[in-house]
């Protein structure tokens, strides 16, 4: 089971700059589905790199589904060499993304994601209408039953006259 | 990004079986609420994994 409160609480205490994205940012939009991991994208700053690498460190994180014992090492070198990294970690499962489909990276997604607290702590989320373009965008037969909540939930924030 | 979207016609026929209910009442908890139920529902599909394998386990 992945822990999501210690996660991000991992990534925010370590000042790791991020945007939630994925099936945890439908859930906080409202999505009554089930999401086994984080998805984030993530700042490629050479110094946000180190705060990425210090804050997941003690939660030990491996390449997921990789079989045990491959030589991989946790730090900015292996960071800066990939891009996406789907890991698996001590306190649950964590896909950190520098670029996703029809979004682009941090930068990029940056005027587009919202503030959130919860926990008792602040973290960005995209927002549901860019949540709603990459995910179309992505072009994937599975989400769409995903993108029909995503959508019938903006509806309901335009009828309530609200949202998030 | 992101423009206004086309109502994609595939997608609204998946929207009809969308059950509104849970997603107003989903709107109601707080951002904390939210997760928390999420982790509820995470716990209770793996103890029922775990039920299912050990059902199909030899005994």
């Amino acid at each position: 089971m992945t822990d999501f409160r210690r996660l991000l609480d991992a990534l925010t205490e370590g000042h790791v700059e991020f945007v939630i994205v994925g099936g945890l940012a439908s859930t906080a939009h409202g999505s009554a589905r089930l999401t086994q991991d984080i998805d984030v994208v993530y700042s490629r700053a050479a110094a946000n790199l180190d705060r990425l690498i210090v804050a997941l460190a003690p939660y030990h994180p491996y390449l997921r589904g990789a079989p045990a014992g491959l030589p991989f090492l946790w730090d900015v070198a292996t960071l800066q060499r990939g891009l996406n990294f789907t890991l698996t970690t001590t306190i649950g499962d964590i896909d950190l993304l520098g670029e996703i489909a029809g979004g682009g990276g941090f930068e990029a997604l940056l005027p587009h994601a919202i503030a959130l607290e919860m926990f008792g702590f602040r973290c960005r989320c995209l927002d549901l209408p860019t949540l709603i373009h990459v995910k179309r965008a992505a072009g994937r037969p599975k989400d769409l039953e995903v993108l029909a909540e995503l959508e019938a939930l903006l509806e309901e924030g335009d009828e309530s006259g609200g949202g998030e | 990004m992101p423009a206004p979207f086309e109502r994609d016609p595939v997608i609204e026929a998946y929207k009809k079986d969308v059950d509104r209910t849970l997603l107003r009442a989903n709107l109601k908890k707080t951002l904390t609420e939210r997760i928390e139920a999420l982790m509820a529902l995470q716990k209770l599909a793996d103890e029922a994994r775990r039920a299912g394998q050990k059902s199909k386990s030899p005994r």
